[in-house]
């Protein structure tokens, strides 16, 4: 009961972030999926085969490509947003004390916020996602369907979002000074952000983001359970 | 040990991991930024020097050395009858691009026997396979497995997939797509439906049926004779497969069982402009020739189909010839000189040094000899040209570039680890998983610490500086010895790791007069405790 009070206050916290994530993800996106539906670039078969005998491979993307960096970068915004909303803000606003203060335990008002953080993600960015991936899987509207790949490969972008969110908690729960060591939780996620985007293993991918999720909550616990605010 | 204090030991370590990958990775950038950024420098203080040296007037060769000079230049061509001539190209006057482009033709005996402009020679010479022939090198025409990696790569415009068009007979288009996962190829249609799943025993209609290539190499291809669709060469790590996808049908072309297959080449395998066809009086024959682990070649030829499997007197012959099959018979050209590089050169960098300074400014003889191989994969010696090669040409000692010796010296900052996964795995390891776009590979192959006697000096004042940091705080045995261990191996990237999570104030003792760490209640050098601070009037809290 007092966890889902609390689920419920970040969330609402989180609400206008997760609403402006959503509409700029859908707006950018489903324009971006439009145009390259009715463009046509992407009907190789006109172009690649108008002038037999051309033959070679093709080494084509998914018509989902234009909305990959929109994905990554709002998930990453949205990490960052929600972040700095639920660790930083309450020190400006001194609203720590009146949350910590509450008859629950401190972990349990972490994982409320990451919970809120994790519905956010899935709300705002996962549901969109999945229905532009339906919407392109859709034979009448692209002569060749994104393999599935390209539908996990978006989910990892969520992932990463998540990750930008626990490094900024740990950097914003941090007492150290900003050239020392405070900024290496958003340092770590950089660095989980391009060992997964330089990476062709789908499975090393995760393992790298779980991995990554691990070392970087375990401090965040830590930390939460035991500083004074 | 209760739950308390696990979860105390995960989150120590998880911060000791998290610190030493963003330190290592901010390392690495400083060392790619000092390298970059002096020789930049160096690049531009050098410049106007480098303008005057190129002003100055170049040596003048005698006859003797032009002669020696234009032997080894020119191209070693053969006829089909074994006679061999030198084409030496005389240039183009710089600038003027819409020249002809002239040649000389001598025998081997020197004699000019035809000079004019390139395109009207007389003469039609065997042709020869691609030069790469190795297996560490890329292939330009193909399509390897490192680029099917570049194509899964996870980018921020997300993987690629690799498709193979296909007009079928009755005007529509079919497209077959390669599953990575599964190793087959998936067909659809233009309407979306699937037409079935391609594998090594062929077409399958549904994915479980359907048997996986294996592990794919290289890809390439094959215009059989009188088609006018093109299949497909598809190689895994021990089979080569022909894939028809208009017939959807695959044949097992080779199989080696006991080796893996280190490279295949094809040979007149595209489709030939007719006009230039005809002007050819040499009739090459389409081969695929395949090299194994295990020293052997296996040529596959069509026109007539025929297969020789061909094993060389000397195993390093198989990394410096070449064929052709014709339809006067197949050839064989081979190169070699009386200087070799040592065969282990990548593993051992002195050995390859030693062979450079035993040879260096010396002239060397060099050779090339031509073959014709019979139905029993026999070698007949048509022909053997043997010429000095001018003391200019021969190996050189790399000489130490500004460039290098910055490098060098920044890489010593580099942890000593990853020299030693270099000894342990091997440098072929490590080049053959960089090409294949192992990210970790290529770092530690760019980064790691060459010059090791620098690297293990600099691992050392490290710890002489962690331990000077560490004596007056230290709280433990165990945890002073544990970062200066750890200090030792990550050198630089180490030492800051160790001052990051470990830096605590320190204060002068007033029994000893020493410095001390605030973290331990006993002076570690005297054993006082801390100083109880003077009460004051305003303090509220008193010992009673």
């Amino acid at each position: 009961m007092r966890f889902s009070a609390l689920l419920r206050k970040e969330l609402r916290e989180s609400l206008p972030w997760m609403l402006l994530a959503a509409i700029v993800f859908l707006a950018i996106g489903g324009f971006l999926l439009r145009q390259a539906q009715l463009g046509g670039w992407y009907d190789w078969s006109e172009r690649y085969f108008s002038s037999r005998p051309t033959y070679g491979l093709q080494y084509r993307h998914s018509p989902l490509q234009p909305i990959g960096p929109v994905l990554l970068l709002t998930s990453l915004g949205l990490g960052l947003v929600l972040g700095v909303r639920h660790f930083w803000i309450p020190y400006f606003t001194r609203t720590w004390p009146f949350l910590i203060h509450r008859s629950v335990d401190r972990k349990t008002i972490f994982w409320a916020k990451l919970a809120a953080a994790i519905i956010a993600f899935l709300i705002s960015l996962g549901a969109v996602w999945a229905a532009f991936y339906s919407y392109s899987c859709d034979p009448e509207r692209f002569t060749m369907l994104p393999i599935k790949r390209v539908f996990i490969e978006g989910w990892l972008f969520v992932l990463l979002g998540l990750i930008v969110y626990l490094g900024t908690a740990l950097t914003g729960l941090s007492k150290a000074r900003w050239y020392t060591t405070k900024i290496f939780g958003l340092a770590f996620a950089t660095v989980i952000i391009c060992a997964t985007i330089f990476e062709w293993r789908i499975g090393w991918a995760f393992a790298a983001i779980i991995i990554g999720a691990v070392i970087l909550l375990s401090p965040i616990i830590d930390t939460i359970s035991n500083r004074e605010f | 040990m209760n739950l308390k204090n696990i979860s105390k030991y995960v989150e120590s370590s998880s911060k000791v991991i998290m610190t030493i990958i963003v330190f290592l990775f901010a390392v690495h950038i400083l060392q790619i930024i000092t390298v970059e950024l002096s020789s930049e420098i160096y690049r531009m203080l050098t410049k106007t020097k480098r303008d005057l040296s190129a002003a100055e007037p170049t040596k003048q060769l005698s006859d003797a050395e032009k002669r020696l000079w234009r032997i080894h230049l020119s191209g070693k061509n053969f006829l089909p009858n074994g006679t061999i001539h030198l084409t030496s190209s005389k240039g183009r006057t710089p600038s003027r691009f819409d020249e002809t482009e002239k040649i000389q033709i001598h025998d081997a005996n020197d004699v000019l026997i035809w000079q004019g402009i390139k395109s009207e020679n007389p003469y039609e010479y065997l042709t020869w396979s691609d030069q790469r022939f190795r297996p560490y090198t890329m292939y330009h025409q193909h399509f390897t497995d490192r680029r099917m990696n570049e194509l899964q790569m996870i980018t921020p415009e997300f993987s690629r997939v690799l498709e193979i068009p296909v007009g079928a007979q009755d005007g529509t288009v079919q497209v077959w797509r390669y599953l990575p996962g599964s190793d087959l190829f998936m067909g659809y249609r233009l309407d979306g439906s699937i037409i079935g799943f391609l594998g090594s025993t062929g077409l399958a209609h549904s994915k479980s049926e359907a048997r996986p290539f294996g592990r794919f190499k290289l890809q390439s291809s094959w215009f059989p004779a009188g088609a006018s669709e093109p299949t497909v060469l598809w190689q895994t790590s021990r089979r080569l497969y022909e894939i028809n996808f208009q017939k959807q049908q695959v044949q097992l072309v080779f199989e080696s069982p006991q080796a893996n297959i280190k490279a295949v080449m094809l040979r007149e395998c595209r489709p030939i402009d007719t006009q230039m066809q005809k002007e050819q009086k040499i009739k090459y024959r389409p081969t695929i020739r395949i090299g194994t682990e295990i020293k052997k070649q296996l040529l596959i030829m069509r026109n007539p189909e025929q297969k020789l499997t061909i094993t060389f007197p000397d195993d390093r012959w198989s990394g410096a010839l070449n064929f052709a099959a014709t339809g006067e018979g197949v050839f064989l050209i081979h190169h070699d000189t009386e200087i070799r590089v040592p065969e282990a050169y990548l593993k051992s960098p002195e050995l390859y040094q030693q062979w450079v300074s035993k040879h260096e400014g010396k002239p060397y003889k060099q050779w090339v000899e031509l073959y014709k191989v019979d139905n029993q994969a026999n070698f007949h010696l048509l022909n053997r040209y043997e010429w000095t090669v001018p003391r200019e040409f021969g190996p050189k000692i790399r000489r130490k570039s500004f460039r290098l010796q910055v490098q060098r010296g920044a890489m010593a900052f580099s942890s000593p680890l990853y020299d030693l996964a270099w000894l342990l795995f091997g440098p072929v390891f490590f080049i053959q998983h960089s090409q294949g776009n192992d990210f970790v590979s290529g770092l530690i192959s760019e980064i790691r610490p060459t010059n090791s006697l620098w690297c293990c000096l600099l691992s050392i004042a490290m710890v002489g500086i962690a331990f000077l940091h560490g004596w007056p705080r230290r709280t433990s045995w165990g945890k002073l010895i544990f970062w200066l261990a750890f200090t030792l191996v990550f050198n630089l990237a180490g030492l800051l790791t160790y001052l990051a999570l470990n830096h605590t104030t320190v204060i002068k003792c007033p029994v000893c007069g020493r410095r001390r760490g605030l973290i331990q209640v006993n002076c570690v050098r005297c054993g006082a405790e801390l100083p109880i601070p003077e009460r004051r009037k305003t303090d509220l809290i008193f010992n009673t």
